[in-house]
């Protein structure tokens, strides 16, 4: 990483990525680095920053242009009730105008600067207090949806800024993270259970079909199950279409709920790669269906199998008659 | 096998899907029950609709991300323009232009200009850390979905199929090779072009004693060929179209590999890289669990 230092304001380099420094490893809040050496950083992004920077460490000077808006703003009004001999000119006046508008839009240019591509989150994050860390499933899976659930939600954790994620699938729970219940550490699953998903039937996000992004929680209290400080929210639902008599239904299959306690906590990318994980879980359904189950709620549409298996049951039809277009 | 070909897709050679009779019986018994489904009800369980506060459309962000250079040279204009009224204004109303802070419109002036100067240079730095675009250069080769051997079990070829289905909509890979345990048991997206015309098959014996592989499996960690025109091992990797322009090598524990190629130089971002790292280490869970008795997976006849 090459630098060039002219005297202590203007650093001239490459800077590697710029992944927050000033965040403690906290065990889940966190994103993940990957392994790429700084070597890999500088050739992956291979940007180069003009950063104005004072040097000092923990200071964030993406917030100058606000403290300088601020500053020179109140100057600005302090020279018009205490500076003047005599009556303000027109003239002044004028400029104060302009002073102050330009002020203003100082103290707001980081806010605009936040939704630039190449942007970089600097943010304190903080895990959220009074609220305690729980993982629970629901006893009614088998193992190997455990092991899915149990990695999805890890991984989730892992890479992007969540505290807590919430996967429904047909009626199956698994939660992770720090949520708001009101049971003690330690009380058993069941009551657990059944709270959350009471708390979801009154939400209502059963028949959920579009994903739900609040990149600032509208209000204090959204759910009553999110854990304090919450800023973010995602809700992701799990479809399925179904090809049923001729007309495409989507199908609400479940849904994945993710809170952070950062603004702006998902980026595009963020979610398709949200939306990908949520997809493994309806891949999951299809391949193993319970016999028990589908008979009993959904009706025969499972036995169809999903997507995937539709796909490939048509291949072997186009390999053998005509070489169709497989997508 | 060479059939009518659709325009856009050029599909040929050995596209086999291999499956056990499992699938047979699936097929009949989705016919059969297609008459049922036309008579049964609909799902009787009557689910709540949501009606909680919608998100509603955040016009800053989405116009200033809609918009990304304009917003990057916004503030640049905006102070240019201040600067110039400032001085217009101590011209127009006869004041001598003379930067000195004697009177109190000559600091309010000041002030004026300070704040214009922080708005140009904030647009400018904003200007320099805008990321190069970067262009999209489709790979030359053959489409080529191919999965070995009869006896993958099905939540293995699913999970494959997940897999390709999340990288090639979410980063800009186009091919996806997944060799274990000796044998290549994917090969997904866009193949280089065999002298007869067909998708290049991955020789795994070869790739597996090739330093592309050895050196992945001895850091034991995923390695990231930003520009693969760049990379001497390029001759290794013949099976990926040749104007392949970025490889990710991700390890599956110690007896396999995923190669990942993408259209874009440094196509993949760090989140990316993430991902795939967490991605690779599921894949090699679910085959190690799937191979567990020691059936190997050799290529079977085709079906």
């Amino acid at each position: 990483m090459g630098s060039l230092s002219i005297g202590p304001l203007i650093q001239l380099g490459y800077s590697s990525c710029r992944l927050p420094s000033n965040r403690t490893r906290k065990p889940i809040a966190i994103r993940a680095d990957g392994s790429p050496t700084s070597k890999d950083q500088q050739d992956q992004l291979n940007v180069s920053v003009l950063r104005f920077t004072f040097g000092i460490p923990g200071l964030d000077e993406t917030y100058l242009p606000r403290w300088i808006g601020y500053g020179f703003g109140s100057l600005l009004l302090l020279n018009h009730f205490a500076g003047s001999d005599s009556s303000t000119t027109s003239a002044q006046l004028r400029t104060e105008g302009l002073g102050l508008s330009l002020a203003a839009f100082s103290v707001a240019l980081p806010y605009f600067g936040r939704f630039l591509k190449g942007a970089t989150r600097v943010d304190q994050v903080a895990l959220p207090e009074g609220t305690q860390q729980i993982f629970v499933m629901s006893p009614t899976i088998s193992d190997s949806e455990k092991e899915e659930f149990a990695w999805g939600s890890y991984v989730l954790l892992r890479n992007t800024n969540t505290v807590a994620v919430l996967i429904s699938i047909q009626g199956e729970l698994c939660v992770r993270g720090y949520w708001n219940v009101p049971y003690d550490n330690g009380t058993a699953k069941a009551p657990i259970l059944d709270w959350f998903q009471r708390q979801i039937e009154n939400i209502g996000l059963g028949d959920l079909k579009d994903v739900l992004y609040f990149p600032q929680v509208p209000g204090s209290e959204l759910w009553e199950m999110l854990p304090n400080g919450t800023r973010s929210l995602l809700v992701v639902p799990v479809l399925q279409s179904r090809d049923g008599s001729g007309i495409e239904m989507i199908k609400n299959r479940g849904f994945v709920i993710l809170a952070s306690n950062m603004e702006y906590a998902y980026t595009e990318k963020d979610r398709a790669w949200i939306r990908a994980i949520a997809n493994k879980f309806r891949v999951q359904l299809t391949v193993c269906p319970r016999l028990e189950r589908f008979f009993g709620q959904f009706g025969p549409h499972l036995l169809m199998g999903g997507p995937a298996r539709e796909r490939q049951i048509y291949i072997i039809h186009s390999s053998r008659t005509s070489g169709r277009k497989l997508k | 096998m060479r059939g009518s070909m659709e325009a856009g897709t050029l599909l040929r050679g050995a596209i086999y899907w291999s499956f056990s009779s499992h699938s047979q019986r699936h097929l009949l018994q989705r016919a059969r029950l297609r008459r049922d489904v036309l008579a049964s009800s609909s799902n009787p369980q009557l689910q709540k609709s949501y009606q909680g506060p919608k998100p509603k459309r955040d016009l800053v962000p989405d116009w200033v991300s809609n918009n990304d250079s304009t917003a990057r040279s916004l503030p640049i204009y905006v102070g240019g323009a201040s600067l110039v009224a400032v001085l217009v204004n101590r011209a127009v109303s006869g004041i001598a232009p003379v930067a000195d802070a004697s009177s109190s419109q000559s600091r309010a002036d000041l002030l004026a200009l300070g704040l214009a100067v922080t708005s140009i240079l904030t647009g400018l730095v904003w200007l320099t850390i805008k990321p190069k675009s970067i262009s999209v250069v489709n790979p030359l080769g053959v489409e080529c979905r191919m999965i070995s051997s009869s006896h993958l079990p099905d939540p293995l070829i699913a999970e494959l199929l997940w897999a390709w289905e999340s990288l090639s909509s979410v980063t800009c890979c186009r091919c996806l090779v997944v060799v274990y345990d000796g044998t290549c048991i994917l090969q997904i997206g866009v193949a280089a072009e065999s002298p007869d015309g067909e998708a290049q098959a991955v020789d795994a014996a070869r790739l597996t004693e090739g330093s592309v592989y050895q050196g992945v499996m001895k850091s034991g960690s995923q390695s990231y060929l930003a520009n693969l025109s760049l990379y001497p091992g390029r001759s290794e990797l013949p099976f990926l179209p040749s104007n392949t322009q970025a490889v990710i090598l991700q390890p599956l524990g110690d007896k396999g590999i995923v190669i990942i190629g993408g259209d874009m130089i440094r196509g993949f971002t760090t989140a990316d890289q993430a991902w795939i790292t967490y991605l690779g280490e599921k894949l090699d869970a679910t085959i190690a669990k799937h191979t567990i008795s020691g059936t190997p997976l050799k290529i079977q006849d085709r079906v």
